[in-house]
């Protein structure tokens, strides 16, 4: 089953966050995308305000590209197992642009009854430009 | 010429709010990311699993708004069109669910300036702490926004 997640045991350094691809990002998904998260920022809607500000056009909120890395972790680690989540938004992502989520197991460690594995993972554009890059840790369930 | 941003913003505490998950942004939230699974969208899969209901997915605690931080904005002496997300970070001590009510209390945790290659940037990081009914922590919401001066 897509979504049953994986247990500590079945993960080795180095493993790869199974890429997930989104996109081309369409006007329409920032605006249901402002509507869930309430953020309402003219910037990714308003061409017009977009140039005003000085950004050319309209972009993609960082959010969404986080959001997009989030569900490529969940369907990799399973759902409820993210426990940290940070990320930088390293450039711009564009009406057009298409998402590739991916990322790598760096550590694994256990105590007690907490078996933590610790990824680096990041989101890159169609040019291969890293949108998002960033850290995660997944508490997963051991067989033991 | 450049604006001038009011560094007195470092260390005030906003004031605390309240939500409750609401069941359908749940799933508005996770449709509008486009991500099908079900733990975050079919109830009947939710009451199934280990938590007995929905989970939200990772990133839902962007939600947790008050004012859009319009408030926080206005004290730093800027305004929206100048503000870019640099960085966010959630940490998470357990699965968000709906129905569940919390407290939600921000703060502004540093203010720096620096000039990067787009010219001079002030850097606002806000940390938001989410406590439940027993006050037990279930949330840290981490953000850093970015204003160009």
């Amino acid at each position: 089953m897509k979504y049953a997640g994986r247990y500590f045991e079945d993960v080795q350094v180095g493993d790869e966050v199974t890429p997930l691809v989104k996109g081309p990002i369409q006007q329409i998904q920032l605006t249901r995308y402002a509507g869930a998260s309430g953020d309402f920022n003219p910037i990714h809607q308003d061409p017009e305000f977009a140039r005003n500000a000085g950004m050319g056009d309209v972009f993609a909120h960082g959010m969404l590209s986080m959001g997009f890395l989030g569900q490529a972790l969940t369907d990799w680690a399973g759902a409820g197992r993210v426990c940290r989540f940070g990320v930088r938004f390293a450039a711009l992502v564009r009406l057009k642009d298409t998402v590739t989520c991916t990322g790598r197991v760096v550590s694994k460690s256990s105590k007690d009854d907490a078996h933590l594995v610790e990824l680096e993972v990041w989101a890159q554009n169609q040019r291969g430009e890293k949108v998002v890059t960033g850290k995660a840790t997944v508490a997963l369930p051991s067989r033991a | 010429m450049p604006i001038q941003i009011n560094k007195d913003v470092k260390g005030r505490e906003y004031p605390p709010y309240v939500i409750t998950v609401e069941r359908g942004k749940i799933k508005e939230f996770a449709r509008a990311i486009g991500d099908p699974n079900p733990f975050h969208q079919d109830d009947a899969v939710g009451a199934a699993s280990e938590w007995g209901d929905l989970i939200a997915p990772p990133t839902f605690a962007i939600t947790f708004r008050h004012d859009d931080g319009g408030a926080m904005l206005r004290d730093l002496g800027t305004d929206i069109s100048r503000v870019l997300h640099g960085e966010q970070e959630f940490e998470l001590f357990r699965p968000i669910k709906p129905g569940e009510t919390y407290l939600c209390r921000p703060r502004v945790a540093d203010v720096y300036e620096k000039t990067g290659k787009s010219g001079p940037m002030a850097f606002v990081v806000r940390e938001t702490v989410v406590t439940d009914r027993s006050n037990e922590i279930v949330a840290t919401i981490r953000g850093v926004t970015v204003i160009r001066l």
